[in-house]
């Protein structure tokens, strides 16, 4: 592999892992919000 | 670069680092806290989280201390494609496990435990087979959790292992002992935000730190072809196939991952296993990339242990705040997987011990559960601890657990699809299993002659159970059927005459084959024919037994099996 492909091999999963977390952020954030809204506990 | 100071981290630092994470977990569950936890909630949240809590919550449980450290042991041993084969296959794990996840919540919508089912499919045996396995795994998870904590807080501080082990083991008890399930899947939430965000800084601040790019031109001297090898045969013969075999029997046999599917919203069901699976390939390759880094630096590993490879890189690369946030890092992956450990044992005992075997469904106490779920937390903690003293090796405690569960998985799988296998089936398909997987898996017999073709061709039915399994959960049981033929014709030449030599690929092999052979030549004869609707009348909320397993407000006697 050429030193660019390692690099980008290497990087990533770390932008990934970025992405992921975004994701489920999100998604805690809408719940959170929406039980708030309706006056019911998160869990 | 090798022989660079590694930085640590005073007594000071490292107590408020605990304090802050420990203290701000048990904030975070005290806020759910209620004064009189109902035994449902306590073990399932009552079956409807959402989506950002599931997701994160399976994806932080996943993830514990020893799976970052073996990625990047594999990297460092196996090179470029090193963590790809840890880490791909670990999360294969979860995404294998969804479509029968989707059945399984299905026949079962209100269950606690797999085992639970298994009581209500075939009656008692199979129950404790499954529930003991389930309580054994659990105990060893903890348990090395424990050890990673006493081993992190003993590199990085004037800590010593013990003190370690017991801050690590105190913490994750003080806020998972009240609300149970439900703190664990909040306070993951919290946790495996702190993981990611860790990572996505953490592996590019150590890639630029140490020099890379640049340094992949240096250090290429130092890999072998293989290691530089992205399609290395060695990396997927050592470490990515016998994982493989495993995929689908840490899945069965993990509690913790199938109390999360009885606790998701039955829509949520999908969204939550994919996104664990990426959120676990995406971080657990990204921290095995260190030790990809390590072997083009020439890094020796400290006193020879590659358990040493991650902390040593980020002690060696980062400055004293980043290190700092591995630190969370570590504690919040082993803390998250701890308290589910602590969670799936406490509704072992509270339902398939108290809640079937002592008490009966309908005569349960919801209140003395609770009781019992909290006093199995402080039990199993005591116990973790204790085994965690002698430090051993959780590796091979681990190789050895999944093997055995693998007996576990086609009798499982199969009781939720099939309607002809009988408890008598399911158990002496698992008890032979592990009467041939112990000797082949310690080489109590000679791997030579008959024998050793005898084993390696049970090896390659082996394979196509793995690989039928597999297929079967996504496509049916025409490709699956087609794809075990197919993977059978097509590993058979490179396992007869082979595959003695390997002990651990073939006793998990063995036992996936000699448990389906078994099974399915006993239902093959069987008269049975199960109905599976039934199962929801006998598996059901413990709060409200009656009406909450009845469909429809229908009040008819919800029948509890002897």
């Amino acid at each position: 592999m050429s030193t660019v492909a390692l690099t980008i091999y290497v990087l990533m999963w770390p932008a990934l892992v970025a992405v992921v977390m975004a994701v489920i952020g999100r998604g805690f954030l809408k719940e959170w919000l929406d039980a708030r809204r309706r006056g019911e506990d998160l869990i | 670069m090798p022989g660079q100071d590694v930085v640590k981290l005073g007594a000071v630092t490292i107590g408020v680092l605990l304090i802050l994470f420990y203290g701000g977990t048990f904030y975070i569950s005290s806020r759910i806290g209620k004064r009189e936890e109902s035994a449902d909630g306590y073990m399932t949240a009552g079956n409807r989280i959402g989506f950002g809590i599931s997701a994160a919550s399976m994806t932080a449980t996943w993830i514990w201390a020893s799976s970052m450290y073996a990625s990047a042991t594999s990297g460092y041993t196996y090179g470029i494609s090193g963590p790809i084969h840890y880490g791909l296959w670990g999360a294969l794990m979860i995404l294998f496990i969804y479509p029968f996840g989707r059945r399984i919540r299905a026949v079962a919508p209100e269950a606690h435990t797999l085992a639970e089912v298994m009581y209500a499919r075939h009656g008692r045996s199979s129950q404790l087979m499954l529930a003991g396995s389930n309580v054994v795994g659990s105990l060893i998870s903890l348990m090395s959790n424990f050890i990673a904590g006493g081993v992190i807080i003993a590199l990085l501080s004037p800590f010593t292992f013990i003190q370690g082990v017991l801050i690590i083991a105190s913490g994750v008890l003080l806020y998972t002992l009240w609300s149970g399930f439900r703190a664990s899947v909040l306070t993951d939430f919290v946790q495996v935000m702190a993981m990611l965000g860790a990572v996505a800084i953490l592996v590019p601040t150590i890639f630029f730190a140490a020099g890379f790019p640049s340094a992949f031109e240096l250090g290429a001297a130092s890999l072998t072809p293989e290691q530089s090898n992205f399609f290395s045969s060695d990396a997927f013969l050592k470490q990515g196939a016998p994982y493989i075999a495993a995929v689908l029997a840490y899945a069965i046999g993990n509690q913790t991952i199938a109390q999360r599917l009885f606790a998701v919203r039955e829509d949520l069901i999908k969204p939550t296993f994919l996104t664990a699976t990426i959120g676990y390939g995406a971080m657990v390759i990204g921290v095995g990339m260190l030790g990809v880094l390590a072997l083009y630096l020439g890094i020796e590993p400290l006193g020879g242990d590659l358990n040493n490879l991650v902390p040593q890189m980020a002690a060696s690369y980062l400055p004293t705040a980043l290190v700092a946030l591995f630190f969370v890092m570590i504690i919040g992956a082993l803390s998250s997987t701890a308290d589910s450990d602590l969670a799936a044992l406490s509704s072992l005992v509270m339902t398939d011990v108290y809640g079937h075997l002592v008490a009966g469904r309908k005569k349960a106490n919801p209140a003395l559960m609770v009781f019992v779920g909290r006093a199995t937390m402080v039990l199993a903690t005591g116990a973790a601890v204790a085994f965690a003293s002698l430090r051993l090796n959780i590796l091979d405690l681990l190789v050895f657990v999944g093997a055995l569960w693998g007996a576990l998985v086609f009798p499982v799988i199969a009781s939720f699809y099939w309607d002809k296998v009988t408890n008598r089936a399911f158990t002496t398909s698992v008890i032979a299993a592990l009467a041939v997987f112990l000797p082949v898996r310690f080489g109590w017999l000679p791997m030579s002659g008959a024998t050793a073709l005898v084993v390696e061709v049970l090896s390659v039915v082996g394979i196509g159970v793995v690989i039928g399994l597999m297929v079967f959960g996504f496509l049916g049981l025409r490709a699956a059927k087609v794809a075990a033929l197919v993977s059978m014709v097509a590993s058979a030449p490179f396992v007869l005459g082979f595959l003695r030599d390997y002990a651990t690929l073939s006793g998990s092999l063995v036992a996936y084959a000699v448990s389906t052979l078994v099974c399915l030549a006993m239902s093959l004869r069987s008269r049975e024919s199960f109905d599976f609707s039934t199962i929801k009348e006998r598996v059901g909320h413990f709060d409200d037994p009656v009406e909450a397993a009845l469909p429809d407000g229908e009040l008819a006697a919800a029948p509890d099996r002897a």
